[in-house]
């Protein structure tokens, strides 16, 4: 059945060949060792990717949230070594608080418990942890309490920030900055802490689709190319096995996506939105330790590209929702509801996780 | 691979409605034995009743006593019914696979001979496949049929024939030639017919579903012939989606799940939570898959794979919502209990081994998926 959500063929495949074609191996490797291609970002630019998602009155490229998922979903299944995600949740908040967003990568502070970014009168201080990209991007968006508790979003250049770089398992920057009294402009948001983190949650977990299609294909692939006792060890039965437990977590990890942004798209989806993430978090997981060992050595080295793919999956992982965290959210608002079954059969649950 | 997203339309929903308000007054808990999914109780009124509301055979053509409803129908009222741990045994084999069989491959006769009655609820189907030497490898099975006048002979034995006993049928494959594929035959047999003896195996838990049949000498009539001479292989491989892809593969232990769901003593315990929010959320997602499977079916696309990689992992995800329910009990459950909730919980720890081995066991799906893998 074709609906509203569908996204053009045209755009996957453009999209698709784009980042095939502009993100290999050696790109990735170039990326780590350098921080943000800025070659590569304008390119990306050009297409007009990174602001899909967000309304063109806003300055954004228009298009639906399912389009920006898959566009995130596209470009991690080639790695690209890009803020496109984080700049999306950056230009979304600026947008839905009424402000204009322009060009150029961004980045969001997802918000860790130990931040303490605070507003008074205008002014800006504190600390954020683990911004991805922080000190390669051209703007910082953040969601901050003013003295009266009320969130703002406030907007800032990282030359304004004494950043501590740090980096994440995909040897991507995810940096500490500190903020001494800096005076910003700021708009009264809309969006509360937990609709960041919910939408970050489901652009993580797109990007989670993406790197186990990748890592379910590179895997079927080698494993039909590797011939070891005279034939490929795609052959061996226990070699099968985790070529179909990769399959399965990639078609459950990206419908469950699909279905959560759809979700998302037109009611409150809290819990559709969650419970895709911890799908997707339990099934990167699995998948990674399967296709490592599909492969062998191999898969062990950084001349290979599987690692820039597993490597991104633990990192995607743990942000913006863990499992046990997930997982305890989940159960308290079934067990709150008091019925399990009501959550396969009912499109629309009610549930608020 | 993917599968597309799909929801439930206005129609739908109103139908999920009505099959809610119907089961809700029909079958008000405390009143029914609670099932584990397709193995729920054997209560032929129950499936009348259901039969009478329009909601079996309901994919069979209306001609026919069916109700030309669409796959993704069918699953809505599947889901209700699975939900509630219903007694749907009489049926189910019969609404799932063998009435769509013979719907498709039967002749006109047959058709109008087996389908009302299917459809109604009156008809019990049982699958008469596996034999004592042929499990997996079912296209080595022996059981002959061989020709005589204005039918056929049949001679050897079926095993693990899950309901036989209170099966009016029994849809059975056949030996007609000696060539592995091509030489087998279904046939549909009355479970009445002179010579054939049915004795229950008693299963783990005492239960006395599964079934071995001996043939001896037992005519069968040439009317009763589904299909081409030689065709049986392919017929049935062409059911395997109904069979594989449904929401039975993941809702065995639902019954379960609910009540635990609802014990407030879960509430504080937050390992409890985890395990419960961890499962809610496959739950939601096998929901999605078996939901996109059958739309694939209304749209006349035959996703033999994707059903494979479905009930493969769905299967071991229905065994992990018994272990983790059972990993915060304090004792083993009495299969004996008065609380119909414990003996039930013990019961799918006897019986959860065998929902990833009946219907194709994970090791072969394995080989199954991972060729529709390769030629894709
Ligand atoms: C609850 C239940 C209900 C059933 N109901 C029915 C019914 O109504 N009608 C009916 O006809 N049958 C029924 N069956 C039988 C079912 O179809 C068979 O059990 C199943 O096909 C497996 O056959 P088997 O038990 O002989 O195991 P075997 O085929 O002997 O297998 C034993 C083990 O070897 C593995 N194995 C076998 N071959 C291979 C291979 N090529 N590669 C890797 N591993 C392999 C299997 O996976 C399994 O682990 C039922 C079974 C159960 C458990």
């Amino acid at each position: 059945m074709s609906s509203e959500f569908d996204v053009d063929p045209s755009l996957i495949s453009t999209v698709s060949q784009f980042f095939s074609k502009k993100s290999g191996h050696e790109v990735v490797v170039q990326a780590e060792a350098e921080g943000l291609l800025r070659d590569l970002w304008q390119a990306t630019e050009e297409l007009g990717l990174p602001l899909v998602g967000v309304d063109e009155e806003a300055g954004g490229n228009g298009g639906t949230l399912l389009d920006i998922l898959t566009i995130v979903k596209l470009a991690a299944q080639n790695a690209v070594p890009l803020p496109i995600a984080e700049t999306h949740l950056a230009a979304w908040l600026l947008a839905r608080s009424g402000q204009k967003v322009s060009e150029g990568p961004s980045t969001i502070v997802p918000g860790s418990p130990r931040d303490t970014l605070a507003l008074r009168a205008g002014v800006l201080s504190g600390i954020a942890y683990d911004v991805p990209w922080a000190r390669h991007v051209d703007r910082i968006v953040a969601l901050v309490p003013d003295e009266t508790g009320s969130n703002q979003v406030v907007e800032f250049s990282p030359a304004s920030c004494v950043v501590t770089p740090g980096t994440d398992l995909a040897g991507q920057a995810r940096d500490k900055i500190e903020l001494p009294d800096v005076a910003v402009t700021s708009a009264a948001s809309t969006i509360s802490a937990e609709q960041l983190n919910e939408r970050g949650a489901l652009v993580r977990a797109a990007q989670i689709a993406g790197g186990l299609e990748a890592v379910s294909n590179l895997t079927r692939n080698y494993v039909g190319e590797r011939v070891q006792f005279g034939r490929p060890v795609g052959k061996f039965q226990a070699v099968q096995q985790h070529v179909v437990v990769l399959a399965q977590m990639a078609t459950m990890t990206e419908l469950s996506v699909t279905r959560a942004g759809r979700a998302a798209a037109t009611r409150p989806a809290s819990f559709e939105v969650y419970a895709t993430k911890l799908v997707a978090n339990e099934n990167a997981r699995i998948a990674v330790r399967a296709a490592h060992q599909a492969h062998g050595a191999i898969g062990m080295t950084q001349e290979y590209r599987l690692q820039q793919l597993t490597r991104r999956l633990h990192a995607w992982r743990s942000e913006f929702g863990t499992e046990v965290q997930l997982a305890l959210r989940l159960g308290a608002a079934v067990a709150e509801a008091g019925t399990f079954a009501r959550i396969a059969t009912d499109d629309n649950n009610h549930l608020e996780v | 691979m993917q599968l597309e997203a799909t929801e439930l339309t206005a129609d739908e929903l109103a139908l999920q409605r009505e099959v809610r308000e119907f089961l809700d007054k029909r079958l008000e808990p405390g009143t029914y034995e609670l099932g584990l999914g397709m193995t729920g109780a054997t209560d032929p009124d129950f499936s009348r009743d259901l039969g009478a509301r329009g909601w079996l055979g309901m994919a069979l053509s209306s001609t026919y006593g069916g109700h030309d409803r669409t796959a993704v129908e069918r699953l809505i009222v599947v889901e209700e019914l699975l939900a509630r741990g219903a007694p749907v045994s009489y049926h189910w084999i019969a609404d799932r696979q063998s009435g769509p069989s013979i719907q498709k491959w039967g002749t006109e006769e047959q058709r109008q001979k087996y389908l009302p009655g299917i459809a109604s609820g009156e008809l019990s189907f049982a699958i008469g496949m596996s034999e004592p030497d042929s499990g997996s490898d079912l296209a080595s099975l022996r059981t002959k049929a061989e020709p005589t006048e204005g039918g056929w002979v049949i001679n050897g034995t079926k095993i693990w024939t899950t309901g036989a006993l209170t099966a009016t049928h029994i849809l059975a494959l056949f030996r007609t030639s000696e060539h592995k594929h091509e030489g087998l035959t279904q046939f549909i047999v009355d479970r009445n017919s002179p010579g054939l003896t049915i004795s229950p195996i008693p299963f783990i838990d005492g239960s006395r579903e599964f079934c071995e049949l001996s043939f001896e000498n037992v005519f069968i009539p040439d009317s009763e012939r589904l299909g081409d001479i030689g065709t049986g292989w392919a017929q049935n491989t062409g059911e395997l989606v109904l069979e594989r892809g449904g929401v039975d593969r993941w809702m065995s232990a639902v019954t379960i799940l609910e009540h635990w769901a609802a014990d407030p003593a879960i509430r504080d315990n937050p390992l409890a939570l985890a395990d419960l929010g961890s499962l809610a959320a496959k739950e939601w997602a096998f929901h999605g898959l078996s939901l996109s499977i059958a739309r694939m079916v209304d749209e006349g696309k035959s996703p033999v794979t994707e059903a494979a990689l479905v009930k493969e992992m769905a299967t071991r995800y229905e065994q992990d919502c018994v272990e983790a329910v059972l990993r915060h009990w304090d004792r083993a459950p009495d299969l004996t209990s008065d609380d119909p909730h414990e003996a039930l919980l013990a019961r799918a720890l006897l019986v959860s081994p065998s929902w990833s081995i009946r219907g194709g066991t994970n090791e072969i799906l394995r080989t199954i998926i991972s060729k529709g893998l390769a030629s894709a």
